[in-house]
């Protein structure tokens, strides 16, 4: 017997569920083609093209039902349909437009169908400009595709559920507290709406910017396994190197703009904190930039072709690693932001083996095979420096991954292994001489010359450069003022050389570009993300040595607290209560007032700074807001509001208010007072004037009807050597009264007209004024000294990565032109 | 224009400058070996960083150490977080996974959804029997888990019970 329930519109999950189908099978048919034109097209044998034909066809087949899945999603959740549970889930009646696709990709099927839209954006360009490379590189293409729509099918098999489907209905999804009568919807009134963390601009465009990075990822894997698998050890680096640099460049720009997120959102104050989400993202791309050079280097010199194939495969291998730690659930207990637990744990496993095994068997089948020189590079030469920096890069890769693995390291071994206590510390003490040794490698290696011993032109050319530089370091040094003393001598010593080294790096580098590439800025890719990278480091070095927290509390200590107790923590909030300026770092600070709008969850907190010496002068004023959190029923998130001057930020954020829970902060009374014209009441701080009453007042709350008697008391008040004005209103309706309050904000003064004596010619007033010291916020504020210089440095890489990358495209167009010209010039001979 | 050069060269691997290979046959190995000597020193380092999650007691032998201690919010007993006073105070009581309970004090502000919280992670050393925190790690279900549907006369079944 089927229930008929009301309301329900199917038709979109019915499509959505054939579209997941379609998909599935049209890729698993187009691995299988791909995967057989190109045997046919090793051995030689015939047809090899019909086959990559029908791979073709069947993968836009698959791209057409992606997008359809993609459309289908967008069309149920902008209809708020909750029938379905993706959109119950995800999506509220209340949520912003702007935020429809954040909430795509709240869920992991929807950031699984965001990877896999741009493997089928990917794959059609490689379609179309693959040339004899199509058939093997699609068929790694193709079939990461299949994986990726066996997550989305929600199909069970013998028992194991295969992926989840986002077109699920919400009867279906086993969160019903009961079973769903005919007419449940008409009980659902509104979804779960979406995290309020995600709800923010940069959570519109860091998640698809992150997953073309990972999707990019796969294609100079899949060359460097079609290279293996052809036996074309030569032939696949020449198209694999952009596509190289275009994941670099996709991936590092996706892994900042979460890094800008976390510091425009999230409150642990930074835009890295290691956390195991982050680093799970920033291996890869170590391993990444890693392979480019390796390439670059066996192009040059024919060396380290091995080490290319390690580092292109590693790559996407850790790219799939980082999905399952950061998607099955296993990061849970040292992670703020590891996602759902899907039960989808397993497959992730299945989905990373079916990678690793068959590409490293592969690798290691071949490795004999793979041309390496016998000679090793001399000490003097580009290319073994280059070598140096890329296993410098991948040994950063290990040890971040080595301590984000821990969950996995427990699993394994059964240990019971947590976080280091200082998490920070633990890597900054290790990597920051490894980003020492790698700027230095990035200032001083490319003077060096590919295949010779050049070590007398690398010190003729280098001089100038590194005078320069000497020269900067000592007055930046000098300038820059760090005196971090947390961890002692070493670490200063440490951060001082990173701070010099990345000098120079930059210096170097702006040298190599004026003084070996006479200012050719199209072939100075290289030197510009060089030099972006030291700017960055630069950035890291001054924001974080230098970053200070302003709202360190010196009173209000408890009886109860230890003060001789060495290991006591910093003491980081600051009680504001209103109105009272409060003294943080050279400013003085003033909880200047709170505004709530309607249909806004948000409570926005004005936060007045002055200059210390000019109290009277408010200089900006900060906003930082505290938010319902919509995805409980009684949580608050804080938002962070920045101050952004050329070369500081101020950061801050609400970690209290005492009117997220009004019950309980609300303890003023009103007074009532008896008033003739011109008497005076006086008030916490100042006093107040009934200056007049006046008939027929105008107000926006007061909606006058024809038998209204209204009054208006024109009330003045001092309080600070300002003047206020207020009109609370007082009517009569028939044989009601009423009255319409009137408030002065910046006092926290309530006013209430509540009746009139005649005969006395009295009104009655009512007055509540809450004391400051009871209407406050808690409020965290850290300056950031030369942020900006962090994302210039990140700007300016990633458009040396850009750089870089029309060059190698436009080389290799040229090749093929010339190529071309050469073909058909023996053509015209042998005619 | 090096480049341009020495580009002709790649694809020829079999190249050998036979001035060069006295010297450098074995240099790279070296280095090798010394960078994973080092890798491996490094690693050692590292794991001593590596924390143990324990428990109040243990924590308690170890004094000068910080831990980390898994548990869940008790909320039978109060909770102290008055800002007027001090806004970096805030003590509430923790079950530990043995079963004890003891106070904790952590230097901050009460984190607002702790009520929610179906699990906390605490880092911090035990002072006193008093363990005195630095950082609180929450593990609340809604931000990860389904919510069951709430509709109707049923919303409010989450209710807020106070400090």
């Amino acid at each position: 017997m089927d229930t008929h329930y009301i309301g329900e519109h199917l038709l979109p999950g019915q499509l959505g569920h054939l579209a997941v189908i379609i998909a599935f099978i049209s890729s698993l048919l187009a691995t299988i083609s791909y995967v057989t034109a190109s045997v046919r097209q090793k051995r030689q044998l015939p047809d090899p093209d019909s086959w990559k034909r029908l791979g073709r066809i069947a993968f836009i087949i698959q791209v057409a039902a992606v997008f359809s899945i993609f459309g289908l999603l967008v069309w149920i959740i902008s209809q708020h349909y909750f029938e379905y549970y993706y959109v119950w889930e995800h999506t509220s009646r209340d949520l912003a437009p702007k935020f429809l696709l954040a909430s795509i990709w709240e869920g992991q099927e929807g950031s699984f169908l965001l990877w896999a839209i741009w493997h089928c954006v990917l794959g059609l360009v490689l379609i179309r400009f693959a040339k004899e490379w199509e058939s093997p590189v699609m068929s790694v293409i193709s079939f990461a595709q299949f994986c990726i729509a066996s997550m989305l099918l929600g199909i069970y098999f013998w028992g194991y559920r295969v992926g989840s489907n986002p077109f699920i209905l919400l009867r279906n999804a086993g969160v019903m507290p009961f079973e769903p009568g005919p007419d449940y919807l008409s009980m659902i009134r509104d979804g779960a709406g979406l995290n309020a963390l995600l709800q923010n601009y940069w959570m519109v465009i860091h998640p698809p910017v992150l997953f073309l990075g990972f999707a990019s990822t796969l294609v100079p894997f899949a060359y460097a396994v079609a290279g293996l698998w052809m036996r074309k050890y030569n032939e696949w680096v020449k198209p694999a190197l952009p596509w190289g640099v275009f994941a670099a460049m996709a991936l590092g720009t996706g892994i900042m703009l979460g890094g800008a997120w976390a510091y425009e959102s999230l409150t642990f104050g930074g835009y890295w904190a290691w956390d195991p989400v982050e680093n799970a993202s920033l291996v890869p791309w170590l391993t990444l930039v890693a392979g480019i050079h390796t390439l670059l280097v066996y192009k040059h010199t024919g060396h380290s072709l091995r080490a290319s194939f390690f580092f292109f495969i590693i790559t996407f291998i850790l790219v799939l690693y980082s999905t399952f730690l950061t998607r099955s659930g296993i990061l849970g207990d040292s992670s703020v932001h590891a996602f759902t637990d899907l039960g989808m744990s397993g497959q992730l496993l299945v989905y990373l083996f079916v990678f690793l095994v068959p590409a490293f068997v592969l690798f290691a089948y071949r490795y004999k095979e793979i041309p390496a020189p016998r000679t090793e590079e001399p000490l003097h030469t580009r290319e073994f420096w280059m070598f140096i920096g890329s296993l410098l890069l991948f040994i950063s890769a290990v040890f971040i991954s080595f301590t984000t693995s821990i969950p996995v390291w427990n699993k394994i071994f059964h240990t019971n292994m947590a976080e280091p206590v200082d998490r920070e510390f633990h890597y900054n003490r290790i990597q920051i001489f490894i980003a020492i040794l790698i700027a230095l490698g990035t200032a001083v290696v490319q003077y060096y010359k590919y295949r010779q011993n050049s070590w007398q032109f690398l010190r003729k050319k280098i001089a100038v450069p590194t005078v320069i530089a000497g020269v900067a370091c000592m007055l930046f040094g000098w300038l820059s003022d760090i005196h971090y003393n947390r961890y002692g001598l070493g670490f200063l010593i440490a951060i001082y050389l990173l701070f010099f080294v990345s000098i120079y790096a930059v210096v170097a580098n702006l040298g190599y570009i004026l003084i070996m590439l006479k200012g050719r800025l199209r072939k100075a890719g290289a030197s510009v993300a060089h030099a972006g990278f030291a700017l960055f480091l630069i950035g890291v070095v001054l924001s974080s040595a230098k970053k200070q927290v302003i709202s360190i509390d010196r009173m209000g200590m408890m009886d109860v607290f230890d003060f001789s107790n060495k290991n006591e923590n910093p003491r980081e909030n600051v009680f504001l209560p209103f109105g009272v300026p409060v003294q943080m770092g050279d400013y003085e600070v003033t909880y200047a007032g709170d505004s709530t709008a309607p249909g806004d969850p948000k409570i926005y907190y004005a936060v007045q700074f002055a200059d210390r010496q000019h109290p009277d002068k408010p200089l900006f004023t900060l906003y930082p807001d505290i938010l319902k959190n919509t995805k409980g029923m009684q949580g608050y998130s804080a938002n962070p509001h920045t101050e952004h001057f050329w070369n500081k930020d101020i950061f801050t954020y609400v970690n209290y208010a005492s009117n997220i829970e009004p019950d309980q902060s609300d303890t003023a009374r009103y007074y009532t007072h008896e008033m003739k014209t011109g008497d005076t009441v006086f008030l916490q701080n100042g006093y107040l004037v009934l200056k007049s009453l006046y008939r027929n007042p105008q107000n926006p709350n007061y909606h006058p009807e024809p038998q209204d008697v209204a009054v208006a008391a024109e009330l003045d008040i001092f309080s600070g050597g300002k003047t206020y004005t207020a009109s609370p209103i007082y009517y009569l309706r028939g044989n009601e009264q009423g009255a319409v309050d009137d408030t002065v904000q910046p006092l926290q003064l309530y006013l209430h007209f509540g009746g009139i004596d005649p005969a006395a010619k009295k009104i009655m007033l009512a007055v509540k004024q809450i004391p400051p010291r009871d209407h406050f916020i808690v409020l965290k504020a850290y300056v950031f000294p030369f942020i900006n210089i962090v994302w210039l440095g990140v700007v300016v890489t990633i458009l040396g990565f850009l750089i870089s990358l029309v060059h190698r495209i436009r080389q290799q167009f040229e090749k093929v032109k010339n190529a071309q010209k050469t073909v058909y010039a023996t053509k015209d001979v042998e005619v | 224009m090096y480049d341009k050069f020495y580009r002709n060269f790649a694809g020829c691997n079999k190249i050998e400058f036979s001035g060069f290979k006295l010297l450098s046959m074995k240099r790279f190995q070296i280095i090798l070996l010394v960078l994973i000597a080092i890798a491996i020193g490094v690693i050692v380092s590292l794991v001593g960083d590596f924390s143990t999650y324990e428990t109040f007691a243990s924590a308690a032998r170890h004094p000068d150490k910080e831990y980390r201690v898994i548990g869940v919010l008790d909320k039978a007993l109060p909770q102290m977080y008055d800002p007027q006073k001090d806004p970096n105070y805030f003590s509430f009581y923790v079950k530990d996974k043995a079963g004890n309970i003891r106070k904790v004090v952590y230097t901050g502000s009460r984190p607002t959804d702790i009520e929610r919280s179906e699990q906390i992670v605490l880092t911090g050393h035990m002072q006193d029997s008093v363990f005195q925190c630095s950082q609180i790690l929450m593990k609340c279900p809604s931000k990860y888990k389904n919510d069951q549907v709430a509709m109707g006369q049923m919303s409010g079944s989450n209710s807020h019970s106070g400090q």
